[in-house]
């Protein structure tokens, strides 16, 4: 190379250099000037940086056998942004239909005006379907081809109409469990809750928790997202199959005695297990909304928890175990009914105002005695008595892991509403308040070798892929084992003897009828009562009890005629599902198993 | 005869030439090469955050989607839905007298439902990256020679 190109190649090269240190300058200029500094905040501040809220999806709640009873589907929310819109028409009339939506409606929020501080987007519809959205994105997606961007906005165009996707709360088995499972207000997207039974109770254990968190645009900034379980779910001790049953036979009773409502409640005394709780009315959990139209006048959203009512004659059970435990009474314990019993100025009379003449307890509790039961409670004392109830939770709450329980607080001398003739009155189940579920945990007691177990609808947890098993708890043990086989053998003898309508054959079952009156205008009469049974079985190794409360039934007014044939229809089935053989064949079978 | 020697090995000018470009360039190449191979991990790693972002979104419809198809199940398996079609295929509930019980030896029963694993099974998972990548060179050495090699005279002994 010669010494002018040399020369030349200089030039290039200096002039090339003197360009890129210009660059260097004027790019350090920029960098240090104020204006830089000012849109650079800006620009951190208002795009660095999206705020995301993450709402974990909302636990599933399965029944005993993992049947999915509430879950979550996946739906959308349908917009338009306004800046984007090039046809509103085109929105209007595709979207008429969608939902009950008008044309009208649709127009008018599609052709509002765009303002960048007042209006930008503008909610049309929401719930819609994954399918609708669906056939929405093809119609997009042909107009988009025919007139891209939306250029001419006499042609058909979607442009502008927007989707987000989100879960709302589904319900696969519509009403049934209704009562137990309650509901999510799913339409309230921001501050949706639970809503009565499980849904209610297990609320924030369900929703999980949401999180609020600044997710860098930047992506040299994203580094890792913030994960975000989902609320737990949980498996119900309630059965399906049992409690489809339970509902079908107690709609049944509840229109073939022209009665104003039911209630069924079946558990397992052993743990405390609820394999069904059904109740009238119930409501379509998916339009949850129709809620105050079906549940008018203060009706309870769950009977068998939130209305206390005066049980009858099947709160005997309890004074006499009582009487029995105290050792106030025996088998051989005698009382002469005469009809009538004086105490507290007051007179007591036997349901049908006649007196049986010498009786012994099992006569007394076959034959239903208001009178005998009324000198049991008295020469048990009021002390004893009232302790006894306390301990089998009368005006106590079970604690059921249920939302909306109510109790009614019991009377015990000392309080200003109790008078002595509450002694013989509450003997019988009259003067006295609870609700089904109270009355069938303090009875699960004598079905479970004195033994009080607390009820409950949790079997299981899901959390952060584990299983987390309940452990049955003891609420408490009223009476000895030797008592609560007694009084069971006392109960499966009083129902053979009666030929009562509760009995199954080849099934040793005990049991009592309940039947209260109801005080219209002040006055106690046979007019309006609560017809009950509660019964558990087989006898000799317990695997339900059913309590059954008919509300003022018009065919009959007896818990014996009304409610026990209902316990014994539920019981039949139930046998069948929960394979428990006669109790015949139940011997056969452990002789059988015993050559083997 | 001295002042030819000097000629001699004096370079070129177009060889000093060459050389003092060269030696202009040469930083210039180095720091091009910096530059550039930091832009490729800067590439990458922009790639990769905007990959995270995709699948993050990705996993959220994956997760939606996954919600749906289970309710779908479920309505499409709900009591009302088994009923109809067990009425469809002419099923009917036998009546309780008609039961016939039988031994079965071994058989308890439905067993409890077990949708989750209980708490306390292994559920870590397995590590990203494979432990080849993460050993060093001296754990390589001493598994390579030293572990191995001492196996290997086990059994020949």
């Amino acid at each position: 190379m010669n010494s002018k190109g040399f020369s030349r190649l200089l030039i290039i090269g200096a002039l090339l250099s003197a360009a890129s240190i210009l660059i260097i300058i004027q790019m350090i200029r920029i960098q240090n000037s104020t204006s830089h500094q000012e849109l650079s905040r800006w620009a951190e501040e208002q795009f660095s940086y999206a705020v995301e809220n993450y709402s974990p999806e909302r636990g599933n709640i399965y029944d005993r056998w993992g049947r999915l009873l509430a879950g979550n589907e996946d739906v959308y929310e349908i917009g338009v942004m306004l800046e984007f819109v090039s046809n509103p028409k085109t929105i209007a009339s595709t979207l008429q239909g969608v939902d009950d939506l008008t044309y009208q409606d649709i127009l008018a929020s599609a052709s509002q005006e765009f303002d960048p501080k007042k209006s930008v987007y503008a909610v049309i519809a929401d719930f819609i379907p994954s399918g609708v959205i669906d056939v929405l994105s093809d119609i997009k997606q042909e107009y988009e081809i025919e007139n891209p961007f939306g250029r001419n906005n006499q042609e058909p165009s979607l442009r502008g109409l927007i989707w987000h996707p989100h879960l709302k709360r589904s319900y696969s088995e519509n009403s049934l469990a209704s009562n137990v499972i309650g509901f999510y207000s799913y339409r309230d997207r921001q501050d949706g809750i639970g809503y009565y039974g499980v849904e209610e109770y297990y609320d924030d254990l369900l929703a999980g928790a949401p999180m609020e968190t600044f997710m860098p645009r930047n992506p040299y900034l994203l580094e890792s997202l913030p994960e975000v379980p989902s609320g737990a779910s949980l498996v119900l001790t309630i059965d399906r199959e049992i409690q489809a049953m339970v509902e079908k036979r107690l709609d049944e009773a509840v229109k073939e005695h022209e009665a104003e409502s039911g209630t069924v409640i079946i558990l397992n005394p052993k743990n405390g297990e609820i394999l069904a709780m059904a109740t009238q009315p119930r409501i379509n959990l998916n339009i949850y909304w129709e809620t105050e139209e079906q549940f008018k006048d203060k009706t309870p959203f769950n009977r068998a928890i939130s209305e206390t009512y005066e049980p009858g004659s099947v709160f005997k059970v309890l004074t006499m175990s009582a009487a029995f435990d105290k050792g106030i009474v025996d088998e051989e314990s005698e009382f002469n009914d005469s009809g009538r019993f004086e105490y507290g100025g007051s007179v007591i009379y036997n349901w049908n105002r006649r007196g049986n003449g010498k009786q012994t307890m099992q006569g007394c509790m076959q034959k239903s005695l208001n009178v005998c039961l009324a000198w049991v409670a008295t020469e048990l004392g009021s002390e004893d008595f009232y302790s006894y109830m306390n301990a089998f939770g009368i005006g106590r709450m079970t604690n059921v892991d249920l939302g909306g329980e109510e109790i009614w607080p019991l009377s015990i001398p000392g309080d200003s509403d109790w008078y002595p003739i509450q002694l013989a009155t509450n003997s019988f189940g009259q003067g006295v308040a609870v609700t089904p579920l109270q009355m069938a945990t303090a009875v699960s007691a004598v079905a479970n070798d004195g033994k009080m177990m607390k009820p409950h609808v949790l079997k299981a947890i899901i959390q952060d892929g584990q299983q987390y098993n309940t452990t049955p708890q003891v609420l408490g043990v009223p009476l000895k084992p030797e008592t609560a086989k007694t009084m069971t053998d006392m109960l499966v003898k009083s129902l053979e003897n009666e030929s009562s309508l509760a009995l199954v054959e080849g099934y040793k079952i005990a049991g009592k009828t309940g039947t209260a009156e109801i005080p219209v205008e002040g006055e106690y009469g046979i007019e309006e009562t609560n017809a009950s049974f509660v019964g558990w079985g087989p006898a000799n190794d317990p695997q339900f009890l059913v309590y059954v409360w008919i509300e003022k039934p018009e065919s009959s007014p007896w818990g014996s005629v009304v409610a026990a044939p209902v316990f014994r229809d539920i019981v039949k089935d139930l046998v069948g599902y929960l394979e428990i053989p006669s109790d015949g064949v139940k011997e056969e079978l452990i002789a059988l198993e015993g050559q083997s | 005869m001295a002042k030819k020697r000097k000629h001699a090995y004096k370079q070129a000018p177009w060889r000093r030439q060459l050389r003092s470009m060269g030696l202009f360039i040469l930083p210039i190449i180095a720091i091009a090469l910096v530059v550039s191979l930091h832009l490729t991990v800067s590439a990458r790693s922009a790639s990769a955050g905007l990959q995270i972002m995709d699948m993050h979104y990705e996993e959220e419809g994956i997760l939606r989607k996954i919600a749906n198809q289970r309710i779908e199940l479920a309505w499409a398996s709900s009591y009302g839905q088994m009923q109809k079609r067990a009425e469809k295929l002419g099923f009917v509930v036998l009546p309780q007298e008609s039961f016939h019980y039988m031994v079965i030896n071994g058989y308890r029963g439905q067993e409890a439902v077990l949708i989750a694993p209980p708490p306390g099974s292994d559920q870590s998972p397995a590590p990203l990256v494979n432990e080849f990548y993460r050993q060093s060179l001296l754990d390589w050495f001493i598994h390579t020679f030293i572990e191995n090699g001492s196996q290997t005279r086990g059994v020949q002994q």
